[in-house]
């Protein structure tokens, strides 16, 4: 909204620099934020709050500025030099729903002069931007700024019957509204009528028929209530926002309705002539009755948590309208902590019918900044989220294997998340998206994990480690369901080639070793082979827990290895792409019971020994047979048996390959003796020679 | 072993010394051949050579002198020449210890020189990864609010529209549900409607139905506004919501509260303005400024020149908010208040753009260790 400030200064005698009134406004909750020039002087630039329409006019704000320097504000009441004949001998007033219609008055004005504005006039409507359109309409323009109340003139020629019914749309009705559009109407919605037909959507927008021309001689003068609701569902429907529509929808003043009347037929009269009937036909059926409210300084202390001496509570509440009348026991004790006031509501503050409302009046216009600022007591232990230490674990582990966190806007393109989603999912779709492209929530961190590295790649970013913790969404039947995940995106290279090492290209197992690190915080992960459609039939494996925290946690944890042909074509990614998802809450479950199993292993205090077993193996052997088949011979001094080497071709036959197995013996309470080992290395040989038919290499 | 000019295999008669006035100059002139020598011994081998020449156990040219000069000395001569050899040694030895290091040093110096690492070189960089900033901005706040004795919670992000509104006293037709335009999912009609929170208030009243008060809470997430994207908009964003109620928390302690937050957050010299505003949820209400920390709030682009950002909203808790969670309204009071996380990073860290944060590009990443 804008204001200029000498029309302001018209109701209060403000002496201040617009600047200044400008930062006491702000501070004071009238949000100011522009200051700047017109040819009709100052113009403030308001932001208003929606609870504050007696602001969305120039009298409304003089008010506050009033309070804020204590001055007076003048009246707006006047007289009118009426004709003798008397308005309600030429029309007549119905409201058929005193619900959306709480009071219509209606003046007539006869024998006016239609002409265009004066250069005063046409100057201020212009700063505020509107355009100026002729002297009537210009005036009930004016009125609308200055006093914040919307009205409406019609050609009291083309209302047939020169009355006014106030009715719902009938269904299916029709009418033209005054921009020229043919609008559709509903049960819903408040009309204006005539004895015939509708002339203007109530509150919204007038109609073109009954608009005032340059040849319109007798103006009937609407200045009504409308019920917010009604009004706001009707702008909506109508998708036509006014500034009438904009100030009955947050809630006009029912009292102005007839002042207003009154000072526009005045300004008519003096801008375009004629006379004005005699007295105001006004129907009011929903005259709101004065509301009491009291306001006790025990309840300002109990919420502001500091004081306000009574002169300022008297004075701010006085000029705003709530005129405050003490009525504790003992009025004439100063600042007692008993003070109570009786307080009336003004017709113009819809929005203050509560004495927390009173609170904030009286604390906006004393100052928030004289009100101390002190720290709460502590009366509880802080806590973080209860996985918030788990994911702190994981997050450090995947920054220190070199991931990068990033984070997605789950709105994906339907037909990329079909991609990603099994066929037993159903996706959450939005009913009202911004684009097609971002109408569906994602079912998969994948498919945005898939989009970063697309991002990245199209910009020569080709080396990536990524993670996202975020969730993912979908629909059991109605209820929407969101899952905690962590996606992991790896492409191009995991190191690059430097003068201290060779470049070596990501792998899937750069990525099967990054999740077994991970899962070694809930205990170490289990792998087996096969995995969704998106993933690379020959390097997809799902994993699960080693150690379910609990039984709903047994199902696979997640699947990892490469982005599939198919899919990489989609996203038009050129160089292998590595993926990863897995449900974070059984994680986290895992982690907190390995947490409370740890315990301390005592360390040997004799050396471990390794031997080092070179096999040529049928291709097809698992590593796990190997470990299986050592396992099984019991041996209590075997800690460890790892893969250190693997080969095929050059020597090796085809169809085999050459394995070099490293086990490394340890016993707790003895150094091992060179018999004791050649005795265990006997047993591993045969047992390797018997159950997979290894080969033991000479080495 | 002898010297090159003075014999000391022979004895001092058979050099037809027999004074001992003549044993000075004698040994004057076996001192300036030893420093003639020390002086030549340049290297490791050198050196020892040198050492062997005169401190020699047996044939070094004191033992000699020792041996050959002083044993067979007639009585006249023993006391002068004793006095110039106790004279000589411990010349002898410093020197050639002192020279030993010289040379010790020297070779460390030209191997140092040889071997010298250039530092100008790239180490071994083992790639390391990063928090997304705005993961660093929750946790900074979260730390903020911990050291205050609140208790993290989070709720959904997909809410109805009575904890996304209405029990946060924003009824249906509420002028002030235009100002968050709200993503609906597409369900059956009949069925509860499902919204994307447009805030993370709605937590608020699940925290409030979940437990009674005193409450210290804070909440992260992620919330949603249907918002056409531009440098300054993002359809999702993230927000702390902040939530204290109590029967002692007034609006001076909301003020400190806040007041503790920037300060914390932006940095000690920054002051806090609160401009009195208006929620539903909220009364009184507050926008909350924080003096520009670019410009210290002379103006400058950052702050439009007024030298005051506007950072979130906030009040005191409505008393209506409290009807619908079963709280005494008469009794408790308290403040809450929503800050934007994406708002915060970008303030703090001059970022005008953002989509950046979403848009995941290691180069944004990585000026984020």
């Amino acid at each position: 909204m804008k204001l200029l400030y000498n029309w302001i200064q018209e109701f209060v005698d403000v002496a201040a620099p617009a600047e200044e009134v400008r930062a006491r406004l702000s501070l004071a909750g009238i949000a100011i934020d522009a200051l700047e020039d017109s040819p009709a002087g100052p113009l403030l630039d308001a932001d208003l709050t929606t609870n504050r329409p007696d602001c969305l006019g120039h009298y409304g704000v003089a008010r506050e500025v009033a309070a804020l320097y204590r001055l007076r504000l003048k009246s707006v009441e006047m007289a009118l030099k009426e004709a003798a004949q008397k308005g309600d001998e030429v029309t007549r007033v119905e409201i058929e729903c005193p619900e959306l219609c709480g009071r219509y008055t209606a003046r007539v004005i006869r024998g006016v002069k239609v002409a265009p504005s004066p250069d005063w006039l046409r100057q201020r409507l212009e700063a505020l931007g509107q355009t100026p359109i002729n002297n009537v309409v210009d005036a009930t323009n004016y009125v609308l700024f200055e006093l914040g109340h919307p009205l409406h003139a019609f050609d009291l020629n083309q209302l047939a019957k020169g009355r006014i019914v106030v009715r719902r749309a009938r269904p299916g009705e029709k009418m033209k509204t005054l921009d020229g559009f043919e609008r559709a109407l509903t049960p819903e919605m408040c009309l204006i009528a005539d004895a015939a037909r509708a002339v203007a959507v109530a509150g919204v927008m007038g109609g073109a028929e009954s608009e005032i021309a340059f040849e319109s001689r007798n103006v009937l003068l609407e200045s009504a209530w409308f019920d917010p609701i009604s009004i706001r569902r009707t702008s909506k429907a109508l998708g036509l926002r006014t500034e009438a529509s904009t100030r009955f929808e947050r809630g006009a003043d029912p009292a102005m309705a007839e002042l207003a009347s009154r000072r526009c037929a005045a300004l008519i009269q003096q801008l375009a002539g004629g006379e004005i009937l005699a007295g105001v036909v006004d129907v009011y059926p929903g005259r709101p009755q004065p509301r009491k409210i009291e306001f006790t300084r025990k309840e300002l202390l109990r919420v502001m948590g500091g004081d306000v001496p009574d002169k300022e509570i008297e004075g701010i509440l006085s000029a705003l309208g709530f005129a405050p009348r003490r009525v504790d026991a003992t009025p004439g004790s100063r600042d007692s902590l008993m003070a109570a006031w009786e307080c009336r509501q003004p017709s113009w503050r819809a929005d203050a019918t509560r004495e927390i409302d009173l609170v904030e009046e009286v604390a906006r216009h004393y100052g928030f900044d004289k009100f101390p600022a002190r720290l709460p007591t502590v009366k509880q232990a802080a806590a973080r989220l209860p996985y918030a230490e788990a994911e702190d674990r994981m997050r450090e582990r995947l920054i220190g294997l070199g991931y990068r966190e990033i984070v997605t806007i789950p709105h994906v393109d339907p037909e990329r998340d079909t991609l990603f989603r099994a066929e037993d999912i159903t996706p959450a779709r939005l009913a009202n998206p911004l684009a097609e492209d971002a109408s569906m929530l994602r079912t998969s961190g994948a498919v945005t994990m898939a989009a970063a590295l697309e991002w990245n790649l199209n910009r020569g970013q080709r080396n990536l480690r990524l993670f996202e913790i975020g969730q993912t969404y979908e629909l059991n039947g109605a209820q929407p369901v969101e899952t905690r995940v962590l996606t992991l995106g790896v492409t191009g290279l995991a190191r690059e080639k430097s003068i201290h090492e060779e470049a070596r290209a990501q792998t899937s197992a750069d990525l099967k070793g990054d999740l077994d690190q991970i899962g070694q915080l809930a205990g170490g992960l289990l792998w087996e082979p096969g995995g969704p459609e998106w993933l690379h039939p020959a390097r997809a494996a799902r994993f699960h827990l080693e150690h379910p925290a609990a039984p709903a946690d047994r199902a696979a944890l997640g699947c990892a290895g490469q982005l599939g042909r198919r899919v990489a074509e989609r996203f038009k990614l050129r160089q292998d792409v590595f993926l990863a998802e897995l449900r974070l809450d059984p994680l986290y479950a895992g982690d907190r019971a390995a947490r409370t199993a740890m315990r301390y292993a005592p360390l040997s205090r004799f050396p471990a020994v390794e031997r080092d077993f070179s096999l040529i193996l049928a291709d097809g052997t698992r590593l796990a047979q190997v470990v299986e088949a050592i396992h099984t011979l019991g041996i209590a001094e075997v800690s460890s048996i790892e893969a250190v080497d693997l080969f095929r071709g050059g020597q090796i036959p085809a169809g085999k390959f050459s394995l070099l197995v490293r086990v490394t013996f340890l016993s707790p309470d003895a150094t091992l003796t060179e018999a004791q080992l050649t005795g265990f290395t006997a047993c591993i040989v045969a047992a390797l020679e018997q159950n997979l038919g290894a080969v033991l290499r000479a080495t | 072993m002898t010297t090159k000019t003075i014999s000391v295999t022979q004895t001092l008669a058979q050099l037809g010394v027999t004074r001992p006035t003549q044993a000075s100059p004698l040994f004057a002139a076996l001192r300036r051949e030893f420093d003639r020598d020390a002086e030549a011994a340049r290297e490791e081998a050198g050196w020892k050579a040198f050492r062997d020449a005169w401190l020699g156990r047996k044939s070094g040219v004191l033992a000699q002198i020792t041996e050959n000069w002083l044993k067979p000395a007639p009585p006249e001569l023993k006391r002068a020449v004793g006095q110039a050899l106790n004279e000589l040694r411990p010349h002898v030895e410093a020197v050639v210890e002192a020279r030993r290091a010289a040379i010790e040093a020297g070779a460390e110096q030209a191997a140092a020189a040889r071997e010298r690492v250039d530092l100008s070189l790239p180490g071994v960089e083992r790639p390391i990864g990063s928090r997304h900033l705005i993961r660093q901005t929750f946790e900074e706040i979260e730390r903020i609010f911990l050291a205050l004795g609140y208790t993290v919670v989070e709720g959904p992000e997909i809410e109805t529209p009575y904890y996304n509104f209405e029990a946060l006293n924003i009824p249906e037709h509420h002028p002030a549900r235009d100002t968050m335009d709200t993503f609906y999912l597409h369900l059956p009609p009949g069925i509860t409607p499902r919204l994307l929170r447009t805030h993370t208030s709605p937590v608020q009243v699940h925290a409030m139905e979940a437990q009674k008060p005193p409450v210290r809470i804070i909440v992260p997430g992620k919330v949603y506004r249907r918002d056409n994207p531009d440098a300054t908009h993002s359809f999702m964003f993230h927000q702390v919501e902040g939530l204290a109620v109590d029967t002692d928390i007034t609006f001076c302690e909301f003020k400190g509260t806040v007041e503790y937050l920037v300060t914390q957050f932006f940095g000690p010299t920054v002051k806090t303005r609160l401009r009195p505003s208006y929620f539903p949820f909220t009364e009184p209400s507050a926008e909350v400024d924080a003096s520009c920390h670019v410009c210290g709030g002379s103006g400058c682009r950052t702050c439009k020149f007024s030298g005051w950002i506007e950072l979130f909203g906030a009040g005191m808790v409505d008393p209506a908010v409290y009807g619908f969670v079963n709280y005494d309204a008469k009794r408790l009071s308290g403040f809450a208040f929503g800050l934007g996380v994406d708002r915060f990073a970008m303030l703090k860290y001059g970022i005008n753009d953002i989509q950046l944060f979403f848009q995941n590009d290691v180069r944004f990443l990585r000026q984020f260790p």
